[in-house]
């Protein structure tokens, strides 16, 4: 049997990423998106998003990958994913609208026979009101990660395939195109898919929370979570690749989307949510962590700071600043004058009245009075303490992540202030 | 969370307080004349809130392009029974009365961490506010009311304890701790003095309501500086105060201990500018006001 042709509809991060992938495993792909200029643009390797190798495996298998504004091109795949991301707003809500619409387009575009998968994150429920006899209809759970989307792609733990009835084996085409990937696959029932998502993000949230949760208690009591959290995940109930990092809140919409999807349902259920709820109480907090750090520490000594700030984006490797801590320190700094540096997106005007470009790292640290690291960019760890302390005017490293050396922040002479340890 | 309705600060054209023969509101009505803003601060022989007619007097006092600030409460010390919550409510329901006759343009409301229990140590305004006693609840009713009659901005403010040498109050904190230094030599303190607390110097208070005019705020927030410390540690920074050093007594403990810490997050990015004056230095300067007063030195 031939290698079965797969198709993807809607070009933004989810499907571009699963589009790209997917080509350089070795199958045909074609990529729809009813924007003409964007097809245009990823046909000649302007990419909207920025993933690492994304750009090189689009050069590199450009001749497996079809970019296409008409969908009459998917009526040739065997498999047609439709991915766009579904937009969220500031509480968490989905917007499903668009995906709708292009289900339909696309729904029309094809044979009766050719497998329809939603890749795109929906909520229970979704799925099976769009069952149609006769029409092979699945949902499959992505596990994309901004940053890591082409890795996630081209080594997945294993495949969630949310089925209308899961004891009815899968197409063949479609089997054969998931079998390539050397995963274990695991069929179920729509609704169990489309929960299993949720259930991964808030397994991913809790962790978060606890290491916040305790991370916080380490900086009032002289403990530090650097030391207890490499001793957690020894712990084989806990895992070497449990998210026990603290952090500033989560951020990037689509955990939000999945607490505030829990909570719906459960008030709805009358089931309980409260622990989910703490959660976003407790994300909530952390993202002022680096406000509530300057004016502990900096304002009651300087009146009027001038800051220098590391990092815009919502996390590295990324140019979204959906819910980005960076983006709310600056909202709640307005009256400072800030000059911050991001190695992948310029400051914009409507984010703060005086605001500034710096060329690198350095320079935004020049005359500043203390210096603000929000986003961990692997180019911030690579700067010296010793040459941001001369840059610096004053001596607070506010760095939540720990990009800097906090050791060698006190040699330079620098107040290093990290999440999960005191002062 | 707090929104500002001007984008610039401006000066009201003119604020009615009511309460302002109290602690914060004299405070608050000297700081005004004495940045030349015009100020009507009707005392109880003009306009007696638990009275018939209060709502009428005060509509007839009051003008559309007024700010209000209400302060007037009968605090714990003046009673914690029914009856004083009730003409609490009573007041309440004549200046709601009143600005729903005649909107105003600016109305801030001083309510009371008394709305919150003490089920956990940190506050924020987030903190479902479930009160434990009369004084809450009055509160807190009188927050739903001013939500209800007030059409235009509304701000209120959650207080935290208000120290300072004018206050009338004698409540448990660093003002009672002053007097008995002062008196006595000593301060008793309920047990160890382990719990947490909060403590506002009165013209932080007095500079939070200033801004907030200025601005035309609404919204809620706490009314504190986000930094506690232990009933001990305040007793000793009160003592240190004393020439000699008055002496802090524990005794037996004989409720449990509870703790307050506030999340000020809402007034840092209200008026990211704004400092409160840390607790030593406040408290040295109230000690200074008293004894300079009483001609003690």
């Amino acid at each position: 049997m031939s290698l079965p042709v797969i198709g993807f509809a809607g070009m933004t991060h989810l499907g571009l990423n699963s589009a790209v992938g997917s080509a350089a495993k070795g199958f045909e792909v074609v990529c729809f998106d009813p924007s003409e200029g964007l097809a245009a643009d990823l046909a000649a390797g302007r990419l909207p998003v920025l993933e690492p190798q994304l750009a090189e495996l689009r050069a590199e298998h450009a001749d497996r990958l079809r970019f296409t504004a008409d969908v009459r091109d998917l009526a040739r795949c065997d498999v047609v994913y439709v991915a766009p991301d579904v937009p969220t707003d500031d509480r968490g809500g989905s917007d499903l609208g668009p995906l709708t619409a292009l289900l339909d387009r696309v729904d029309a575009a094809l044979g009766e026979r050719t497998v329809r998968v939603v890749l795109s994150q929906v909520p229970p429920g979704f799925t099976r009101a769009r069952v149609r006899p006769g029409v092979p209809l699945y949902y499959q759970v992505e596990t994309l990660i901004f940053g890591r989307a082409i890795e996630r792609v081209m080594h997945p733990e294993r495949y969630i395939v949310g089925c209308e009835d899961p004891a009815t084996p899968l197409p063949d085409a479609y089997a054969a195109y998931l079998g390539a990937f050397g995963c274990p696959i695991l069929p179920m029932r729509y609704e169990s898919a489309e929960l299993a998502k949720i259930s991964i993000n808030c397994c991913l949230v809790a962790s978060i929370s606890v290491a916040n949760t305790l991370g916080e208690l380490c900086e009032r009591i002289g403990a530090d979570w650097s030391e207890i959290a490499p001793a957690l995940k020894l712990d084989r109930r806990i895992g070497p690749y449990s998210y026990l990092s603290p952090g500033l809140g989560i951020s990037g919409g689509n955990l939000e989307r999945d607490l505030a999807t829990v909570c719906r349902l459960a008030d709805a259920a009358g089931t309980d949510a409260g622990v989910v709820r703490a959660w976003i109480d407790n994300s909530r907090h952390r993202k002022d962590w680096p406000l509530a750090e300057l004016h502990r520490v900096v304002l009651p000594v300087i009146a009027r700071p001038r800051i220098a700030l590391w990092g815009l984006t919502y996390k590295e490797d990324t140019h979204s600043t959906k819910n980005s801590p960076a983006l709310a320190f600056l909202d709640a700094v307005r009256p400072f004058p800030v000059r911050a540096f991001d190695p992948a997106i310029g400051p914009q005007a409507e984010w703060h009245p005086d605001l500034t470009a710096a060329a690198d790292p350095v320079d935004a640290c020049r005359g500043a009075d203390v210096l603000a690291i929000l986003t961990p960019w692997a180019e911030f760890r690579r700067q010296s303490p010793a040459a941001v302390a001369e840059a610096l005017a004053g001596r607070v490293v506010i760095d939540p992540y720990r990009v800097l050396d906090p050791a060698a922040c006190r040699a330079a002479g620098l107040t290093h202030l990290t999440l999960g340890a005191p002062a | 969370m707090l929104h500002h309705t001007l984008d610039t600060p401006q000066d009201p054209a003119r604020v009615v307080v009511l309460g302002a023969r109290g602690f914060i509101g004299a405070a608050l009505v000297e700081a005004l004349t004495a940045a030349g803003t015009p100020v009507l601060a009707p005392g109880s022989n003009e306009l007696d809130l638990g009275a018939a007619d209060a709502a009428d007097r005060l509509a007839g006092m009051l003008r559309p392009d007024d700010s209000l600030v209400v302060l007037a409460a009968l605090t714990p010390d003046k009673g914690r029974d029914i009856a004083t919550l009730m003409r609490n409510l009573r007041m309440g329901e004549a200046v709601c009365g009143a600005v729903g006759r005649v909107p105003v343009a600016h109305v801030i409301y001083m309510s009371s961490d008394a709305v919150y229990p003490f089920t956990t140590g940190r506050i924020t305004e987030e903190t479902p506010a479930a009160c434990t006693d009369l004084y809450g609840v009055m509160h807190r009713t009188r927050e739903i009311m001013f939500e209800s009659a007030v059409k235009g901005p509304l701000a209120i403010l959650r207080s935290t304890l208000v120290y300072g040498a004018a206050d009338t109050h004698n409540s448990y904190g660093a003002n009672r701790f002053r007097r008995l230094a002062l008196k006595d030599g000593k301060i008793t303190l309920g047990g160890g003095g382990e719990e947490t607390r909060d403590h506002l110097f009165v013209d932080d208070a007095v500079a939070v309501l200033t801004a907030l005019l200025r601005r035309r705020t609404a919204g809620l927030a706490n009314l504190a500086t986000g930094r506690s410390v232990t009933f001990d540690e305040l007793a000793r920074m009160v003592a240190a105060q004393c020439t000699p050093p008055a002496e802090v007594i524990h005794t037996a403990r004989t409720s449990p201990v509870t703790h307050r810490h506030f999340d000020v997050t809402a007034l840092h990015k209200a008026f990211p500018e704004f400092r409160f004056t840390p607790l030593e230095e406040g408290i040295a300067r109230v000690h200074r006001q008293v004894t300079e007063q009483a001609g003690q030195g």
